[in-house]
């Protein structure tokens, strides 16, 4: 029996992005007030204070900002991934997010490379944002 | 008004470190700081203030650790108490505050750790960003050595340089847990991915065991023990932000500003510095911490390694004691408590001096950093 892997727990400030993976789709929230799109969520904008923020969608194109390849499990739900890449994904629209870079050797990711999102359904509930090599 | 040399570090308290079977995390609180009012020259009643550094996941059927019942099982009743959560690196800044302000006269600094769960190395991410599989403080942290790879072209030739030279220290101290095990070149290349890029031996260590150390005034230090090791400078940096959404993964980290404000503090430059004790929870950080402080430009660090040597016999020494890598993970107090020790002339084998072929040390430069890469503190400390 294979451990399973820990599931988000949305919260009141990030409810809106999980049930937009849900739907297959990358939303992040981004101030009325100033324009930035930010992230992780919080009830304030982080560079203006206003509290108007919009959930904006994003066309999931990105280049990976940075990354590492785990060769060690520290949680047993992912021994049987080993090794597999975490990666900061830098989106186009400007937000950065952390997620795997999937459908790639591990020995191919590399900084800056074009990657755009790749949907994980990991039950009817959750689907999980995850990036792989874009043309 | 300048608090510089003011303020001193007048007792240090060590205990059995590394592993350590049959005691509790509590045990070693007590013991790290019965030793070091007691190395101060001082008794329980002399202590009005303890601060200490945050504590990890109670191990099951033990007492968690509170300021409070530290102070319990200590027998005192402290006009300060203080428990820093999460990595706020303000231990000095509370101790030298409270003295300075006359709310305090001696301050009992503290962090001790039992280590069976193993907890350390998965310090608590974001649940978030858990289900991506990202854990641990060396996960944030290799995210970060990643990019300074891709961006100042450094990697792990230039960690190698900062692992071997921390173990050729730690073969000089009999405490130090990897005292007597030797790594070479060629053995740090051997070594297993933790997480890549970082391979064990890139990694600091687990300890069992504990460290404290007595902040007082420099006047009342005069009457103590030992040599006085006064305060000379301190600074302060906290970008803050995690370090995913950070622009500073390859640098300039919080370290530059809290070298900057300890250096000016100070009123010395880089060149009076005798020798760095520096937060080094990975290799990396010790790079960025020397790279920020001034000492070389992005990626030139290999180079400057090799040339200036940071081992026994180098030019500027790093981590005298074997450090967070291989002598014991105490925090900050690590690279203090050390500081401390070779200022006051205690560190045996491993002591700076003629005997070594060095002068007497009169300052060095000490580190504190917290999270990842979010918290810095440079305390510079010198021989009064």
């Amino acid at each position: 029996m294979t451990i399973q892997k820990p599931l988000p727990v949305p919260n009141a400030d990030n409810k809106i992005f999980w049930d937009a993976c849900k739907r297959h789709e990358l939303v992040f929230p981004r101030c009325r007030e100033c324009g930035n799109q930010f992230w992780p969520a919080a009830f304030i904008c982080p560079a203006c204070h206003a509290d108007q923020l919009e959930w904006v969608p994003v066309s999931g194109k990105g280049r990976v900002y940075s990354f590492v390849v785990y060769h060690q499990a520290f949680h047993p739900g992912f021994e049987s991934d080993l090794p597999y890449v975490a990666a900061v994904i830098q989106l186009e629209e400007g937000p950065r997010f952390l997620s795997n870079v999937i459908n790639c050797p591990v020995d191919q990711v590399h900084c800056e490379m074009p990657v755009s999102v790749v949907w994980d359904d990991i039950d009817p509930q959750v689907s999980l944002p995850k990036f792989q090599p874009a043309a | 008004m300048t608090i510089k040399d003011k303020y001193a570090i007048a007792g240090v308290g060590y205990t059995p470190q590394g592993r350590v079977e049959n005691r509790t995390t509590m045990s070693f609180y007590l013991e790290a700081c019965r030793n070091a009012i007691e190395d101060a020259g001082l008794t329980k009643q002399d202590i009005d203030g303890l601060v200490l550094y945050r504590q990890f996941q109670p191990v099951p059927g033990e007492e968690e650790i509170t300021p409070y019942a530290v102070a319990h099982h200590l027998g005192i009743s402290p006009n300060m108490l203080s428990q820093e959560a999460n990595c706020a690196r303000v231990h000095l800044y509370h101790a030298i505050a409270a003295l300075e302000a006359g709310l305090c006269k001696n301050v009992l600094v503290c962090y001790a750790d039992n280590t069976k769960l193993g907890n350390l190395s998965e310090a608590k991410m974001q649940s978030q960003n858990q289900v991506f599989g990202y854990f641990g403080a060396a996960g944030g942290y290799a995210m970060a050595a990643q990019r300074g790879m891709h961006e100042n072209g450094t990697g792990p030739e230039t960690w190698a340089e900062i692992a071997v030279a921390q173990r050729r220290w730690a073969a000089l101290n009999p405490n130090a847990y990897l005292n007597g095990k030797p790594l070479t070149h060629e053995d740090y290349f051997n070594t297993r991915y933790v997480v890549e890029p970082f391979r064990l031996v890139d990694c600091c260590l687990l300890s069992d065991g504990g460290r404290a150390c007595v902040v007082t005034t420099a006047e009342r230090a005069k009457d103590m023990p030992h040599p006085v090791v006064t305060v000379m400078g301190m600074g302060q940096h906290n970008p803050s932000t995690e370090i995913v959404q950070s622009d500073w993964m390859a640098g300039p980290t919080g370290a530059k500003k809290a070298g900057q404000t300890a250096l000016s503090m100070a009123g010395i430059t880089l060149d009076d510095v005798d020798a760095c004790q520096l937060y080094d929870c990975f290799t990396y950080t010790v790079e960025m911490t020397l790279q920020d402080l001034g000492y070389f430009n992005p990626g030139e660090g290999k180079d400057w390694m090799r040339e200036t040597g940071t081992g026994p016999g180098g030019k500027l020494p790093v981590n005298t004691s074997g450090g967070q890598l291989c002598e014991a993970y105490f925090m900050g107090l690590t690279p203090l408590a050390e500081g401390v020790m070779q200022l006051m002339g205690r560190c045996g084998e491993r002591q700076l001096g003629p005997a070594t072929g060095y002068k007497d040390p009169e300052i060095i430069l000490c580190t504190d950093n917290g999270a990842i890469l979010q918290t810095h503190t440079c305390m510079i400390l010198g021989r009064y």
